[in-house]
């Protein structure tokens, strides 16, 4: 199996560096991270790479029954660990994939030596004693407006499904695409994600963690970050005076600051 | 595939008279034994099996004749063929039916007993 | 329209007046009340989403009031949450990455709850020092559209179904038909093997004489009710039978069982003919009488006394409703052996047998045949059949044959009647084998 390849794993960065892993949420690609890599690039080796089902990894290795858990998105992460043979790398997840890092530290303990979660939630939907903000019917929602998208997204999205996206001349039919993929891979990863529950994974987490939230976010509100904050032993939280659940977006400099300097306390 | 098969009833003074026309084989001589229990026969009456308009008749439809002798036996009544067509009677009398069954040139005669 | 190289067109002038006044209309409109009022929803939100500006159309939609929108609400604040999760998760990423975006489907919802979809279209507008200062947000009604996707949606949806059922639907008969194929070769090869049961495999030789059988099978479903058999019955005696049971099927089948070993029974113990068939009978009138489903059968019974000094063999017949026996002679005739009177086997109280009896000579045959053969359809007509006297006439033909010689020229005239051969058939002949050929015969 290639690794590589199925992931579409890039590499950046100093290769000497310690290597940093930066894993996206649940939408988008690796692409979301275009901001925060060179911050990054010049002490460390970025990596970054796309879970399959998600941006231009290869589709064909998607199945539903692995990729119906957390764990399966896990197995991702351990697996380009692997290819690589990195060790003692910092993990940066956004959103969901703050979670998916907590299992493959758990999983592969060697290879994954710190935590920076960005814009983290252990379970998005309301439970009796905890605010996550959503019920299991608005992920219903969130379904329908994916089909909806998908009908209007799906001329461009024809090459990328059939692999061949690599022509050129697609680049500005592409547009919208990279947060966009095939409608049935999507509609597992929104239902893993938003259906997840990890809060009692956090206890476990033995490595520095940085919680990094926004002040003004839809999907991860606050009373979210201070239950993640609290729950993983010994974690930073920053809040960033940022809006919206992309801070390493909408407020590239302060996350990039934030981040740096987790890291340089790391050595 | 069902062979045609018509079977009439008619109640005479001397008793019941089935006038059987078509061909009596393996696919339908049930309908020969099922119509007997409907059959009103009392003791001293003849059950007379008019075979005129018989095309065919297998040993299935052999086995449907004796099924209405024996009928006609337990209820004390008799059984008679009338007008048995050649290719028949040649089968009836290679199995020995022709000493069992009084015969008769047609139902007329056979009911004037 | 282009016109170039054409004459001037009378009635340009006209038109072209009517056009001047349709743009000076247009020009009356102000900018702001375009904006207000134009056939889409125009809004304008800071960097957060703060609603900065929002058009009367829009407003219009929403139900609600400008002053509790602008400066209070945020553009998710307008969505579902679905859509909510749609924004963050795509739509604003895009946008913050791309400075633009268009054309997504979202749905936002009015004051009332109720939900209508909109296109929306946003681009990031940027200050003078390149720095993103607003967002400028377009939306389309989307009611209809959305309609119409709704409809090709249900439609993939409905096919795809379909198609799963369809496939699910031929799966079952392909697993249903593999399983009849399955069963009707289990029950088949149980009836070969009980067919097998009825007949016996192989015929025990009789000194000084030469025997030969057939079984032809009807139909591989119906287990057929003729059989036959040839067996000692001391030291120097052989007996043999054949016979046809009424009927077919597995009811038939105990009845050839039956009668098969009951006439092995009898012969063994009293090898009369007649006793043979007497006791068969009796045994057939206990087994089935009452049972409201009287069996019955034709059989000839026979035994054969070959005498190895003469090289003559004394044969003794008794028939129940059986068609007579055929003797094929050496000297090139044939014969049938009546049997008149011979009444069907269990079919009737106080049955009598008729009996004959023959010997053969070197060279002479006795065939045993069920009406099979005699009855097989040779026209179109159902009672245009093969008949006693063409028998006769062919068995005249090969008169002097070996045993096995003439049952290899019946099969062969069996099979020559193709669909006209609807009946089980049985074949059995036992012969005295003719001295070699001399020079000297003629």
């Amino acid at each position: 199996m290639d690794v590589r390849r199925r992931n579409n794993i890039t590499e950046t960065g100093n290769p000497h560096g310690r290597p940093v892993v930066l894993a996206h949420g649940f939408g988008c690609d690796q692409n979301m991270w275009r901001l925060t890599v060179p911050a990054l690039a010049e002490d460390h080796r970025v990596v970054l790479f796309d879970y399959v089902g998600s941006g231009r990894s290869d589709l064909s290795a998607f199945t539903e029954d692995r990729y119906s858990s957390l764990h399966g998105y896990a197995q991702d992460v351990v697996e380009v660990c692997e290819a690589l043979d990195l060790r003692d790398a910092v993990f940066v997840g956004h959103s969901v994939s703050a979670m998916t890092g907590v299992l493959a530290a758990d999983l592969a303990p060697e290879r994954i030596g710190a935590l920076v979660m960005v814009a983290p939630s252990p379970r998005y939907i309301d439970d009796e004693g905890y605010r996550g903000g959503f019920s299991a019917e608005d992920i219903d929602e969130l379904l329908e407006s994916l089909e909806a998208n998908y009908l209007g997204w799906s001329a461009a999205m024809a090459p990328v499904i059939m692999g061949n996206a690599e022509r050129p001349e697609l680049g500005e039919e592409l547009k919208n695409s990279f947060c966009a993929t095939d409608p049935d891979m999507a509609r597992v990863f929104a239902r893993t994600t938003f259906l997840s529950d990890c809060r009692q994974d956090l206890k476990s987490v033995r490595v520095p963690t940085l919680v990094l939230e926004c002040t003004q976010d839809a999907i991860a509100p606050r009373e979210v970050g201070a239950f993640v904050h609290q729950a993983v032993p010994g974690s930073v939280l920053v809040t960033l005076d940022a809006t919206g659940h992309c801070p390493h977006l909408s407020a590239p400099e302060a996350t990039n600051r934030a981040i740096t300097a987790f890291l340089a306390g790391l050595r | 595939m069902m062979s045609p098969l018509n079977i009439t009833v008619t109640d005479t003074t001397a008793g019941p008279v089935l006038e059987i026309t078509g061909e009596l084989d393996y696919s339908n001589a049930t309908r020969l034994r099922d119509l007997l229990p409907t059959l009103t026969l009392e003791s001293g009456r003849r059950l007379v099996l008019d075979l005129a308009g018989l095309t065919f008749c297998d040993s299935s439809g052999i086995t449907a004749l004796i099924a209405a002798r024996t009928h006609a036996q337990a209820a004390g009544a008799d059984a008679a063929l009338a007008a048995v067509p050649a290719n028949t009677l040649r089968i009836l009398r290679i199995v020995g039916l022709d000493q069992v069954f009084a015969l008769y040139p047609d139902s007329e005669a056979a009911s004037r007993v | 329209m282009c016109r170039t190289g054409q004459q001037p067109d009378p009635h340009d002038s006209g038109r072209g007046a009517w056009t001047d006044a349709a743009f000076a209309a247009l020009l009356e409109d102000s900018a702001e009340e375009l904006y207000d009022s134009a056939p889409c929803g125009y809004l304008s939100t800071l960097m957060d989403g703060t609603i900065a500006k929002i058009n009367a159309t829009l407003l219009g939609w929403l139900g609600r009031d400008r002053a509790e929108v602008v400066g209070r609400m945020r553009f998710t604040d307008l969505l579902t949450v679905g859509g909510k999760l749609y924004h963050e998760t795509h739509y604003a990423p895009l946008l913050r990455m791309q400075g633009e975006i268009s054309g997504i489907a979202l749905e936002v919802k009015r004051s009332d709850g109720v939900r209508m979809p909109v296109l929306v279209s946003s681009a990031v507008k940027h200050g003078s020092t390149g720095e993103p200062v607003l967002i400028r947000t377009t939306l389309f009604d989307a009611r209809d559209r959305r309609a119409y996707e709704e409809e090709l949606l249900r439609g993939r949806k409905e096919a795809e179904k379909a198609r799963k059922q369809a496939e699910e639907a031929r799966r079952q008969a392909e697993e249903a038909r593999r399983q009849a194929e399955a069963d009707r070769a289990r029950l088949q090869e149980a009836l070969a093997v009980l067919q097998q049961s009825l007949l016996p495999a192989d015929l025990p030789p009789i000194p000084g004489m030469s025997t030969a059988a057939h079984y032809h099978t009807a139909s591989p479903d119906r287990l057929g009710g003729d059989f036959y058999d040839v067996f000692p019955l001391d030291g120097k005696r052989f007996a043999f039978f054949l016979g046809d049971v009424c009927g077919k099927g597995p009811q038939a089948a105990a009845v050839t069982s039956l009668t098969r070993y009951t006439l092995r029974a009898a012969a063994l113990h009293e090898s009369d003919p007649v006793t043979a068939l007497t006791t068969l009978d009796t045994v057939l009138h206990e087994r089935y009488t009452g049972t409201g489903d009287p069996r019955y059968c034709t059989a000839i019974f026979g035994t054969v006394d070959p005498d190895p000094v003469s090289g003559h063999a004394t044969v003794r017949l008794a028939s129940g409703g059986h068609p007579p026996a055929l003797v094929l002679r050496a000297d090139g005739t044939a014969d049938y052996l009546p049997t008149p009177g011979g009444f069907l086997v269990g079919a009737l109280p106080g049955a009598r047998f008729a009996t004959t009896g023959t010997v053969l000579g070197p060279g002479d045959t006795l065939l045993l045949y069920t009406d099979g053969l005699t009855e097989a359809r040779t026209g179109t007509s159902r009672d245009s059949l093969y008949g006693d006297d063409a028998l006769l006439a062919f068995a005249t033909t090969h008169a002097g044959d070996a045993p096995d010689a003439l049952v290899h020229a019946l099969t062969d005239l069996l099979a020559g009647f193709g669909d006209g051969l609807d009946d089980d058939t049985a074949l059995l002949a036992l012969g005295v084998p003719a001295p070699a050929p001399t020079p000297s015969r003629t």
